[in-house]
Parts: structure tokens; sequence; C-alpha cells
């Protein structure tokens, strides 16, 4: 019985084993995002595929915020006139800072980490997340 | 002619169904029907008891067994292939979009369909006493109806499909401790993606249609062994409630009462079991109250299968699958909505996804699976079990207000708008 037991448990580990991805064929968490001087000032420049927003400012430099709303998944938009963040799916609200202004998300949104490649480009790492505050003066 | 009627005689193998031993024949020699018996009580065969909702759903299943076959002919399970074959189904293989609605509203309508027989074997009391495990395997079969919706629900590979299933994956990452390691599980990946869709076409053509079949002959075994339907209400007998719900339960039932044997009939298991030997006895006004399956019994199946496919296929005629844009992860769609018997949930999850999105779910699935434990009333009068019938009935109203309120009143950023009211959208 034990063993018979023992059997059934091993292998049920090994399908779950199996079932989990050894490599995943994602794409890249860390990525260039272009030159400094492709980003407008402004209203922040809304990167589809990598679902971020960068935002350039004249006196503070570069931030760059996640645009994967922090409830469900859904990818939030930015409205120029409140400068808010919108999700379209449970209607929660993010502020410009990225806090949770209403709604269900339960955390603020991601900020990311942003640095100057020794080629001189932009280069973004999802990986490592940064307070608000985080700037990239270039 | 003679070598004809030989040929069909050594295929059937029975006398002529106009005497009563070749209608019991017909039945039990063989294999697909014999999961009748050979003769059923009248009362038992009224629809006003079952509506036939249980055989609706099976129908209706059967229907997508052979349309999902048909599609798999045509779908290429990775992005974007799977988009193009939606389109190729729909305007260039023959009959492909035929097929494509019919799949697309049977499932609608087996989830329907599913939940309204629960609903009767409710009201009915039919869970109790022998028959509470059965309600056990339905509940696992109503999981199941729902688990292939929704992994039917990514294969078009739309965007409704994309967003409805990022945001159902995410509901269960909510889930304390092993939520996002289930998710990562479940979409081979940390995202939706092209892993994701090769395990949900797994899982909505291998695994889950495996085991809808395995438990559905679970379930007819049982409903078979127990005697077949639980008596119609009105057929209980005021003071024998305890002896009528007992054919082939031999543990811990009350006592039946035993007539002398000389003038009924008995049927039992002899020799094949030791010790006192397990006997239904029917008394000849009983016996009076049943006829044989054949064709009573199979007629009316009959007709319910008929009328179950016409209507799927006249739907299918006049209303089209939807089939939006192909799935683009950097544009969520506003308002993104998950399918329609799941919008209860997502409005649950608007207010807090660990509460609306896990634990009041999982409660209520707990709760639905333990009501013949809980329920421990004998009687199936629903004069007294006013208690129960309350209780479900306040279930099934709040589940269908919320479905209501996330289908026709929730707009744009999931914000309160009445169907009435148009909305035109906000400029970015
Ligand atoms: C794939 C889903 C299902 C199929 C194909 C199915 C099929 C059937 C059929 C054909 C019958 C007998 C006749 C009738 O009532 O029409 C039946 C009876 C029954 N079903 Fe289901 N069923 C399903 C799901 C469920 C669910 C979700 C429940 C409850 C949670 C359930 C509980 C029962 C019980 C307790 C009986 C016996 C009723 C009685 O004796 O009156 N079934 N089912
Ligand atoms: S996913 Fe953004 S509010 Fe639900």
């Amino acid at each position: 019985m034990a063993a018979l037991c023992s059997a059934v448990g091993v292998s049920l580990g090994a399908v779950v084993r199996f079932l989990v991805p050894s490599v995943f064929y994602g794409p890249p968490q860390s990525f260039k995002i272009g030159n400094p001087g492709d980003f407008p000032y402004g209203p922040p420049t809304f990167l589809a595929d990598e679902k971020i927003f960068v935002f350039r400012d004249r006196e503070r430099g570069f931030a760059v915020a996640s645009a994967v709303c922090t409830h469900l998944g859904c990818t939030v938009a930015y409205f120029q006139n409140d400068r808010d963040f919108h999700c379209p799916c449970h209607g929660s609200v993010f502020s410009p800072t990225g806090a949770v202004l209403h709604g269900p998300a339960p955390r603020p949104l991601n900020w990311f980490e942003i640095t100057l490649t020794r080629d001189g480009q932009l280069r973004v790492d999802k990986d490592k997340t940064v307070p608000p505050t985080y700037r990239l003066m270039v | 002619m003679k070598w004809i009627r030989e040929i069909w005689q050594s295929i059937v193998r029975r006398d002529p169904l106009s005497t009563d031993k070749g209608k019991s024949e017909l039945v039990f020699l063989n294999v697909w029907l014999h999961i009748h018996p050979a003769k059923v009580k009248k009362e038992n065969l009224r629809f006003k008891y079952s509506f036939y909702l249980g055989f609706i759903t099976f129908f209706l299943f059967l229907i997508l067994l052979t349309t999902g076959i048909a599609l798999m002919c045509y779908y290429r399970p990775y992005p974007p292939a799977a988009y193009q074959d939606m389109k190729d189904l729909q305007f260039a293989v023959f009959m492909g979009s035929f097929l494509r609605n019919m799949h697309r509203w049977a499932a609608h309508a087996m989830v329907v369909c599913v939940f309204l027989h629960m609903c009767r074997v409710f009201y009915t009391g039919s869970y109790k006493k022998p028959r509470q495990f059965n309600w056990v395997v339905g509940v696992m079969l109503l999981l199941l109806t729902l688990g292939l919706s929704f992994t039917g629900y990514l294969l078009p590979w739309d965007q409704l499909a994309y967003w409805a299933i990022t945001v159902g994956t995410n509901i269960g990452s909510y889930a304390p401790l092993v939520g996002g390691q289930l998710r990562e599980l479940l979409l081979g990946g940390h995202a939706v993606g092209e892993a994701a869709l090769l395990r949900f076409y797994v899982l909505h053509v291998a695994v889950l249609p495996s085991l809808v079949i395995l438990l559905t002959i679970v379930h007819f075994w049982r409903v078979r062994k127990d005697g077949g339907l639980s008596r119609p209400i009105w057929k209980l007998k005021p003071q024998k409630t305890e002896a009528l719900v007992t054919i082939g339960a031999p543990a811990a039932v009350a006592p039946l009462q035993v007539t002398a044997a000389s003038k009924d009939k008995t049927y039992g298991l002899m020799e094949v079991v030791t010790g006192k030997p397990i006997f239904e006895t029917v008394t000849p006004e009983e016996e009076k109250d049943t006829v044989f399956s054949y064709p009573y019994a199979f007629v009316r199946e009959a007709v319910a299968l008929m009328a179950t496919v016409t209507s799927i296929m006249a739907i299918s005629l006049f209303f089209n699958a939807p089939l939006e844009e192909m799935a683009n992860p950097a544009v969520t769609p506003n308002p993104a909505k998950a399918p329609w018997y799941f919008l209860g949930l997502q409005e649950l999850v608007s207010h807090s996804a660990l509460l609306g999105g896990v634990v009041v779910p999982a409660l209520m699935v707990v709760a639905l699976i333990l009501i013949p434990y809980i329920d421990r009333n004998p009687s199936r009068r629903p004069r007294e079990r006013k208690w129960a019938i309350w209780l479900f009935t306040f279930f099934v109203v709040a589940n269908i207000i919320l479905i209501i309120v996330g289908t026709f009143f929730r707009g744009p950023g999931w914000a309160w708008v009445p169907p009435w009211v148009h909305v035109v959208a906000r400029p970015e």
C-alpha cells in the first residue's frame, strides 16, 4: 500500500513538474527603447508591445510606468485632461504617480528602472521596480 | 426475403416488438439502451416533472462533440493561425460558419440547461438519500461544463478571447499561496500567449471532454441504480415517504415493506452476493403504474433530442457567433467583458479580486457540493423544506441579478451605464 501510494505520488509530482515550463519563450524583460531624442516632452509615450508609458519632463528627466493594471492585468490608458490612468476592465483609476485613486486595484502601478546604455540608448528593465520618484536625467 | 430477415435477426436478436418479451429484450440486449430499465414508472416520464433538462444537457453535449470534431479539422492551435482559421471557417469553408455557430450556441445552451437541471433537482429534493453522491457528481459536471466554456473561449484568439482569459486567469492568481504558480501552470508562461493557447486547446479537446464523458457515465449509472428518477412530488404517498426512494440502495435504508412474495414480482441479486439477498418488491398497483420503456420513454427522449438539435440549428442559421479583431496584447477593449455566465463573477471581482474572485466563489462551490450532507431534512415536500428553498432561491436570484448587472449595466471602465443610455467614448 505504502509502495503504491509513493509510486503514485512520485508519478504525480513528475507530471506536475513536466507541466511547468523549463524555458519561457516570452518577450525579454529588459530591452532598449531608442534614443532620448525620440521622446517628446509633455504627455507620456505609450509603447504598445512593451506595455509601458515613457515620461519625459524638462526639469526632471525620464521615468517609465507600467501600463499593466495591478488588478487583473488589463492595459490602462492615460487621459490627458485629468492626467490619470484609467483601466477599462473594472474601472480602477491611478493618479499621475501611479497611486490608486479608486477602483479595485490593490497596488499602485509599477515604475521600472530606466538607464542609459553605453551607446547612448535608453534601456528599461521590467525586473527592477523603482519608486515613482525615480528619474533619469539625460 | 427470408435471408434478409435472418440477417436482421442476427443483429437484433430479440422477439418481435409486438410482444412484451420483445419490448424488454430490446432494452436489455442492447448495450446502449440497457442503461434504461425495461419498464419505467409512468409518472416519472411527465415533462412537467423533470423538463427533460438532464437529457437536453446530454444532447447538447453530443452536439458539441460532433461539431467540435468537425471544427478540429480546420483549426490550428497557435497564433496567428488560430484566428485565420476562424476567418476561414466563417467565410471559406463550406458550412463552416454554420458548424461554428452550432458549437457556440450549443455551448451557451449547455451552460443554461445544466444550471436549470440543477435547479430542478434541488427544488424536487432529488438530491436526498440515496442520491446524495449523484448530486456531487452533478456539481463536478457543472464545473467541467464551465471549464469547457472557459477554455473554448480562448481558442478563436480574438480580442474578446485574449482579454477575457487574461482577466480570468489573473483572478486565479489571487488565490493564496499557490495562485501565481497555478496560473503559470495553466498558461505555460507568464502571460497569455502561444503556450497558453496550446494548453487551453489540449484541455478543451481532450482532457475536459474525457472527464465529462467519464462522469456522465457514472451519473447515468447511478440514476439507474437509484431506481430511475425520484418520484414526482405529487406521487409521494403521505405515510410512506421513506420507502419510496430505496431501490438498489442496499445499505442502511428504511426498512422496505415486503409483501408476501407469492403475489408479487420480485427482482433480486441472487447467487452473486452471500448473505441476505437484496430484494425489491413491487406491489400490483405499482406494477400498474409502470410502462415499457419501448416506446414510451424512448419516444419522449427522441422528441427531446430532435427538439434540441432543431432549436440549435435554427438559432445557428440566423445568428452568427461573434468574432472580433485579432488578439492584441497592447490594446484592451473597453469595456472588456468575460462570457455572460462569468459576468456575475466579474461584477464581484470589480469590488474585490480576492474576496469576489476567489473566496466567495470557492465557498459557493463547497456549499453547493455539501448541500445533500447539510440538508438532513428527509422530506421532499416543498411545504416541509421552506428554509432550504428560500436559501437556494436567494443564491440563484443573486447570481442572476449580478449577471444582468454585469451584462447590461456596465459600460466603459466598468462604470454604471444603464442600457438605455448611450455613451460616447472619452477622448484620450
Ligand atoms: C453535463 C452535465 C449533466 C448531464 C449531462 C446530466 C444528465 C442527467 C440526466 C439525463 C438525468 C436523468 C433525467 C433528467 O433529470 O432529465 C440526471 C439526473 C440527475 N442529475 Fe444530472 N446531469 C448533469 C449535471 C448535473 C448537475 C450539475 C447536478 C447537480 C448539481 C446533477 C444532479 C442530478 C441528480 C441528483 C439526478 C437524479 C435526479 C432524480 O432522481 O430526480 N446533474 N442528470
Ligand atoms: S484589470 Fe484593471 S481594474 Fe480590473
